[in-house]
């Protein structure tokens, strides 16, 4: 078992945002989280992350207890994260934002600006190498937090809402992109808005709804769930929709 | 190579300087310019790299300034023994304000350095052993070379100037390498630094730490120059905000910013006094306000970011081709 998370529970006051939630992850899956706004996936994957302390449960991490770990310990170990809302170092041009991944590994600048270098022509941006990342738009910041993630080199690599804010083209491409990843060793969690890029990438699906995880199986079964249904549509619409394709009615296919 | 070519240029200029311009007050002027330029570039370390404003970084002059009469005052040796009691005490000062307070975010950690200074300030003032109020005086009359105790303030430039040049160094090999780098990032999103593997608290310390020692080897010259240590000049608050403004006027975070910003200040507050005698004080200060305003609202990165190359516009220009 690579990632394992035992009932996490964070609690900004009294209000649960993420209420006992468990997750295992064996080594090359595809895990996809979904759920509704405010369902509290962005806050599961920060205890997950060390970004937010858990308000109980553990975090473990092949095998190790990695709860009071620093977020910078954990990328250490192997643990690497996108931002739902791209935190790009903007007084730094984009080769320099990767470096910043590449340091983990590499203690010396001209190593990890070489790393850096292989990095972005991984991810098709090396054209922009020596742009300033200010003048990135959307779907550059995202494919830039990949890339950056990808220089700790990662055994888990987690990605909050990657192709938000891209067109279908680029949705497209970043799908490539993931799987390319995927090849290459590195077991992934994506949280996803995006129902087709849940259906054509996450081997197993665990859906949340108020801070609970309401199911949990293959991204087939947890689409025709009823509850997953009612979650995203409200009970009525749910009922009114039995029947029809639910994934066009969760988000509709892409255009 | 061009940078090679102003390096040597601005190095040709500095060390022509008190030649050619040989009066008193010129040399004078510039020993000034070099050591605020010292001050304002270790300030920078932390406050322009780090991003880390430190409002009370006098308490690290201090440290340096009063080791070194201390020194003298105390143990009748050369002030220059005081250097390395006051970077060992700036370090290990540095070490406990550090800790709790680069955690503060912003103004909150601007704050919490001024109450440390303050504070400093006002123990030593009502300490009789550190001279209290009076301060403590270095050798009136050189007893030979190492007490670097000298009438004209041509051997204190020279002697400013290869300090300057090696804390230059320092700073430069710092912000190239991997620390500065995470500066830098931690700068822009210390949550994203974070994640990507940046001990973010270890490494604002070290520059804590590193800013410190420097920011006191600047004290203990500046004590030497003068003669004297006491509460004003050595843990006054005004020296805090001018080593700031004069980081910030320049280019806080560029290698050169500081010593730009000393070497507009530091004449226009000198030739101030000299026209105004005593009122100047009131002036500088409402000098400084402006200037803090003027950064502040226009040019936030300081004069030489205005010559900073920029990083290439980017070709992608965002979601603008959204479905
Ligand atoms: N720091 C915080 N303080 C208080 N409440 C918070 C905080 N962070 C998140 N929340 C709340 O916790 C709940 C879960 O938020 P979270 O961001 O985890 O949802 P999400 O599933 O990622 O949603 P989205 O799809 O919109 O990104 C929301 O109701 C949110 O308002
Ligand atoms: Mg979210």
């Amino acid at each position: 078992m690579l990632l394992e998370a035992r009932g996490i529970t964070k609690a900004f006051g009294s209000f649960k945002a993420v209420d006992d939630a468990s997750v295992t992850l064996e080594q090359g899956d595809i895990l996809g989280l979904i759920g509704p706004n405010g369902a509290g996936k962005s806050t599961f994957f920060n205890c997950l992350t060390g970004d937010l302390k858990a308000t109980s449960g553990r975090v473990l991490f092949g095998g190790r207890d990695i709860t009071d770990f620093t977020p910078e310990l954990r990328a250490e170990l192997g643990l690497a994260r996108t931002f739902q809302v791209p935190q790009t170092f903007e007084g730094m041009t984009v080769l320099e934002n990767v470096m910043i991944g590449a340091f983990l590994r590499s203690s010396h600048r001209a190593e990890a600006e070489t790393k850096a270098h292989a990095v972005l022509e991984r991810v098709g941006m090396s054209r922009l190498a020596e742009a300033s990342a200010r003048s990135l738009g959307t779907p550059g910041r995202k494919r830039l937090e990949i890339a950056r993630a990808l220089a700790t080199e990662p055994k888990v690599l987690l990605l909050d809402e990657a192709m938000a804010g891209l067109n279908a083209n680029e949705v497209k491409l970043a799908i490539d992109l993931v799987r390319d990843i995927h090849r290459s060793g590195i077991t992934l969690v994506i949280v996803e808005h995006i129902m087709e890029v849940i259906m054509s990438l996450a081997s197993r699906v665990m859906v949340f709804h108020q801070g609970k995880e309401i199911a949990r199986g293959s991204p087939r079964e947890v689409t025709s769930n009823p509850a997953v249904i009612a979650a995203y549509l409200g009970t009525r619409a749910a009922k009114a929709a039995a029947g029809h394709t639910p994934i066009e009615l969760m988000g509709g296919p892409l255009t | 190579m061009r940078r090679l070519l102003w390096l040597s240029v601005v190095a040709a200029v500095a060390i022509a300087y008190p030649l050619l311009l040989s009066s008193p007050f010129q040399q004078r002027l510039g020993a000034l310019v070099l050591l605020y330029a010292i001050a304002a570039s270790a300030w920078n370390i932390v406050g322009g790299y780090a991003g880390q404003v430190s409002v009370g970084h006098v308490v690290f002059f201090g440290c340096g300034a009063y080791a070194a009469m201390g020194s003298y005052a105390k143990f009748g040796l050369s002030p220059l023994f005081g250097i390395p009691g006051g970077i060992v005490l700036a370090v290990v000062l540095a070490a406990i304000v550090g800790v709790p307070t680069l955690r503060l975010s912003g103004h909150y950690f601007s704050m919490a350095t001024i109450a440390v200074a303050e504070t400093m300030r006002l123990i030593v003032t009502n300490t009789d052993y550190l001279g209290a109020a009076v301060g403590l005086s270095g050798p009136t009359v050189p007893r030979n070379i190492f007490d670097l105790s000298f009438l004209s303030s041509l051997p204190y430039y020279y002697l400013f100037l290869v300090i300057l040049a090696i804390t230059l160094l320092i700073t430069w090999w710092m912000a190239n390498s991997r620390m500065g780098f995470y500066l830098r990032a931690i700068k822009d999103s210390e949550r994203a630094a974070r994640s990507l593997g940046a001990p973010a608290s270890r490494t604002k310390l070290y520059a804590f730490m590193l800013s410190a020692a420097l920011t006191s080897v600047a004290g203990a010259l500046y004590a030497m120059m003068f003669g004297f240590v006491d509460p004003e000049s050595g843990l006054g608050i005004l020296i805090s905000v001018k080593i700031l403004i004069m980081a910030a006027l320049g280019g806080a975070g560029l290698l050169f910013g500081p010593l730009v910003g000393a070497a507009i200040l530091v004449p226009l507050e000198e030739i101030s006094n000299s026209w105004l005698g005593g009122k100047g004080a009131g002036l500088t200060f409402v000098v400084y306000g402006a200037i803090i305003v003027l950064i502040a609202r226009f040019q936030p990165g300081g004069i030489l970011s205005l010559f900073k190359r920029r990083g290439k516009p980017g070709v992608d220009t965002g979601a603008s081709h959204a479905p």
